[in-house]
């Protein structure tokens, strides 16, 4: 219990520390790496939350959709690299306060409610038991929720390649 | 013993943890290094293999875990430990050498690390004694080949000699796998001892797709394009590319398959090889090129080996292999030493700024490899060549093979004798500019060179021995010895003479392209196809005119049809016109006027809003914040 | 109990520093790893309260799917917008949308 707290803690630290860096750091690139350190850090810290699954999911999205990222970032920044120290933020100050109010708020709902009586480790699943349950969850009482997120995720895949193609009138349209 | 022979797996390991170790330092300074250790370690595992297994006429195996049901075997007989010795000494030769010549690359980590995957596929290739691992170093050879090729990428034309040997080396190995397929099928097996007792048209199959693999490989006639082309990497990668390596890779394959090649294979091989000894060997005369002269020589060397393989004595293939070897190597080592003195590898630029004997330790080293090439005793060439002739002349087929093979050693004198007269000037044209560019031999060079020359020169006196290791017969001749000498020295002399007009010169120049041939075969039926298909095209063309005109014919009749309707529409319409207008006029006075009082005042108000959002993502996103923040305070409060 | 409100605390950080992200920077990109950060925070919450409050109820897992598919349309949209934007103006700099006001 004390190890599982440890673990936690210090995941999430890892997790908030590489937060930090990616707005932090002058780097595009460095910031998507760092996002996609501060994500990892999360996978493990589901890990040591005892859930498996999710962790591992978790880990294996990451590290697809953030080095997606940082080859997005190679190809629309003007200066990658960071080297030119040029101003990438707007009204920090304000937003700096809405962000510390933000997560303020948050943090003193979590303090100050009172969460109940806890369950025990003894009680837990093993992970195993937890994949078959989330299968059979998925595929009974959230069918339907499941499903629909699988097309959602069919039509975005084909209105974002749609979005990335160019079209063959628009381009002719502009040689004229 | 078994113990011991197991050490042999350090040929494949030591130039294997050279590149880990050479991609994990990326340091210029100490990658050359790495790789001579790597290659050092890979010659004492492959000479300890030797050791153990010398007299031992039962191979050893080496069963690596691999999938399950499915093990990894090496194997290190005689024959495979002695080619992998060869690899090995003249890998690391070459390594020596090529640490001087590539002093002042700058990509000294690739390149090293190239060269020691090179060496450690072309181990894998030798040792494997399974059609798998046979498969996994014949493809990975190709990927370094490809790779070295195009080391310089950056200069114009590399990359595209670097595709085509890559593309057409796999394009030939398609035959590998048809032959590992067919053998692989027939015994259920991937061992490659049990296949090789195949028979029938299994083998009859397997032998032709192993020989197109081969042909592919070693650059044999009609693939042999590549190999020239090949020229454009650093020498060090000819010299091991040309030797011991890629190209041998044909022969070292079809002499591990020997036994499953039965009698009109071996003509076919024999065949292919002879006509490829031929037709390479002229194009090697013709050359103005040092380096693709070479490269010609190399396949016509190539072919030889075949020839001795389809005249029935792998015995003379090897041996020639061997030696072949250590010539080639060295004959590449002096033409890239001249290539750093001179910047040129043409013959007439080298000549006229010095020539050979303006460096008289390259030029001795390049002439005793050169006649060890053509066939002098008592170097190495000698015995190998009088070896191959002895074979024809045992051979079933000796009235079609020993004319090939000995017009073949004439044709082979007759190029390096050329070639040593054309860098052999006048010792005064030496330039001042070769004086100063003395530093461009380093001693890394020269000993690479001479070791590999004295090799070449005083392997000669391991013809018996390599005979008995291997437990092969090696063919002896009289009447062979006599006229293979003779007639290398008749080539020698008209080579040094230049008695050969430009008869042969311009079609062999252009290496008997199969350019050409493509667009005989290829190119004019594609062409005459279409001029067919497209007059076709013409005819359709007409007749969906004419059915467009009929249709615009009638569609005109119907148009006058149409007119008349029109008449009858027009009058229905002009009634409705004026029951509409009666329509408006009520409209505009009373309902039109309250609907526009209601938008003037909602567009106000619009107007009044619209200032709010700015349009700025970033501010309108501040205001969701807001509200966020606002509603979780609300949770906080009510809690 | 003192687990839960450590992840929750680490929820709410994120949260912030996304948030903080989201507002200030000026890169679509960039915005959109704010948003990716904020989403992170709402999985450390739920797979926190799964874990310690119901870890009978498998629809706190399938949330936690939910939300990561979410994330996935958010890339999906986010760079589709950005390659017909950067297709359309050169930049991705989200100062310039000013055509977005009405």
């Amino acid at each position: 219990m004390i190890l599982q707290t440890l673990a936690v803690a210090f995941f999430g630290l890892v997790a908030v520390w590489f937060s930090i860096v990616v707005f932090r750091t002058k780097s595009m690139v460095r910031s998507a790496l760092a996002l996609l350190g501060a994500m990892v850090a999360l996978g493990l810290l589901f890990l040591a939350l005892e859930a498996e699954f999710l962790g591992v999911l978790q880990l294996m999205m990451m590290a697809t959709e953030m080095s997606v990222m940082a080859i997005f970032m190679v190809m629309f920044m003007m200066d990658p690299g960071g080297l030119g120290q040029m101003e990438m933020t707007h009204q920090k100050k304000l937003s700096l306060v809405a962000g510390i109010v933000g997560g303020l708020v948050a943090a003193l709902l979590a303090l100050l409610v009172d969460w109940g009586a806890l369950v025990q480790a003894q009680n837990l699943d093993m992970p195993e038991r937890q994949n078959y349950n989330l299968g059979m969850e998925i595929m009974g009482r959230s069918m339907l929720i499941f499903e629909t997120a699988g097309v959602t995720i069919l039509v975005s895949m084909i209105a974002g390649t749609l979005l990335a193609i160019v079209s063959r009138t628009q381009t002719t349209e502009g040689q004229e | 013993m078994a113990g011991l022979s197991a050490l042999a797996i350090l040929a494949i390991l030591g130039p294997l943890v050279a590149i880990g170790l050479i991609l994990l330092l990326r340091s210029p300074r100490w990658s050359p290094y790495l790789a001579l250790v790597g290659a050092v370690a890979g010659l004492c595992g492959a000479l300890l293999g030797l050791w153990a297994k010398a007299g031992d006429a039962i191979p050893g195996t080496l069963v690596l875990p691999g999938l399950p049901n499915l093990p990894l075997r090496l194997i290190i007989s005689p024959t495979t430990s002695l080619l992998s010795t060869v690899v090995a000494m003249v890998s690391f030769l070459v390594m020596l050498y090529a640490v001087g010549y590539m002093q002042e690359e700058a990509a000294l980590p690739r390149f090293f690390a190239e060269m020691s995957l090179f060496v450690a596929a072309m181990q894998l290739l030798v040792l494997a004694g399974d059609w798998l691992l046979i498969i996994v170093g014949w493809e990975l050879i190709a990927l370094a080949s490809y790779l070295l090729i195009g080391f310089w990428y950056e200069r114009p034309g590399v990359r595209q000699a670097a595709t085509r040997a890559f593309l057409t080396t796999r394009a030939a190995d398609f035959g590998l796998y048809i032959g590992v397929f067919a053998l692989v099928s027939q015994t259920q097996t991937s061992e490659i001892a049990p296949t090789l007792e195949v028979s029938g048209t299994a083998a009859t199959v397997a032998g032709l797709g192993f020989l197109l693999a081969a042909i592919g490989k070693s650059a044999q006639i009609p693939l042999q394009g590549w190999l020239q082309d090949a020229m454009a990497g650093p020498t060090p990668v000819s010299a091991l590319l040309h030797s011991a390596t890629l190209v041998a890779a044909g022969p070292i394959l079809l002499l591990r398959v020997y036994p499953v090649l039965n009698g009109s294979v071996l003509i076919i091989i024999g065949i292919v090889g002879g006509v490829t000894a031929l037709l390479t060997g002229l194009t090697a005369l013709a050359q103005v090129d040092l380096k693709r002269m070479l490269a010609a020589s190399t396949s016509s060397q190539l072919g030889f080996m075949l020839l001795a393989l389809g005249a029935g004595s792998p015995g003379a293939a090897l041996l020639h292999l061997v030696f072949h070897a250590a010539m080639k190597s060295s004959l590449f080592l002096g033409a890239g030493i001249f290539q750093h003195k001179y910047h040129s590898t043409n013959f007439s630029e080298i000549a006229a700024k010095g020539g050979g004997r303006a460096y008289p330790p390259v030029y001795l080293c390049f002439v005793i490899a050169g006649l060890a090439l053509a066939g002098v005793p008592p170097l190495a060439g000698f015995w190998s060549k009088d070896a191959i002739i002895a074979a024809t002349f045992a051979s079933a087929q000796a009235w079609l093979f020993t004319p090939l093979v000995l017009l073949g050693t004439l044709l082979t004198g007759s190029y390096v004798g050329r070639a040593l007269r054309l860098l052999w000037p006048k010792p005064e044209s030496i330039s001042r500019e070769v004086n100063a560019n003395k530093s461009a031999v380093s001693g890394w060079m020269l000993t690479g060179l001479v070791s590999l020359t004295g090799l070449a020169t005083t392997s000669g006196l391991l013809v018996k021995p390599i005979g008995q290791l291997v437990g092969q017969e090696i063919p002896e001749n009289g009447l062979a010895l006599v006229l293979g000498l003779a007639v290398a020295l008749v080539g020698l002399l008209v080579g040094w003479f230049e008695l050969i007009g430009s008869f042969w010169q311009r079609l062999a120049q252009g290496n008997f392209r199969l350019d050409d041939w493509l667009k005989v075969l290829l190119v004019q039926p594609v062409l005459l196809l279409a001029r067919v298909v497209s007059r076709a095209d013409g005819w359709l063309h007409s007749g969906v005119l004419g059915v467009g005109r009929t249709g615009l014919n009638m569609a005109r009749r119907v148009a006058g049809f149409d007119s008349r309707l029109h008449g009858a529409v027009v009058l229905t319409g002009r009634a409705g016109l004026d029951l509409a207008r009666l329509s408006r006029q009520t409209d505009e006075r009373g309902i039109d006027r309250l609907i526009a009082w209601m938008v003037r005042n909602i567009r106000l108000l619009g107007g009044r809003v619209r200032e709010l959002p700015s349009g700025l993502v970033h501010q309108e996103l501040l205001l969701t914040a807001a509200a966020v923040i606002l509603l979780l305070g609300l949770i906080l409060i009510s809690r | 109990m003192i687990t839960l409100i450590i992840a929750l605390l680490v929820g709410a950080a994120l949260f912030g520093i996304g948030l903080y992200g989201v507002l200030s920077q000026t890169n679509l990109v960039m915005i959109m790893m704010g948003v990716e950060l904020m989403l992170g925070a709402a999985l450390v919450n739920l797979v926190a309260f799964w874990r310690f409050l119901h870890p009978g109820a498998y629809s706190g897992q399938m949330f936690f799917l939910i939300i990561m598919v979410v994330m996935a349309l958010e890339m999906v949209v986010g760079f589709g917008m950005a390659l017909a934007r950067f297709r359309a103006k050169g930049s991705v700099e989200m100062e310039e949308a000013v055509e977005l006001k009405g």
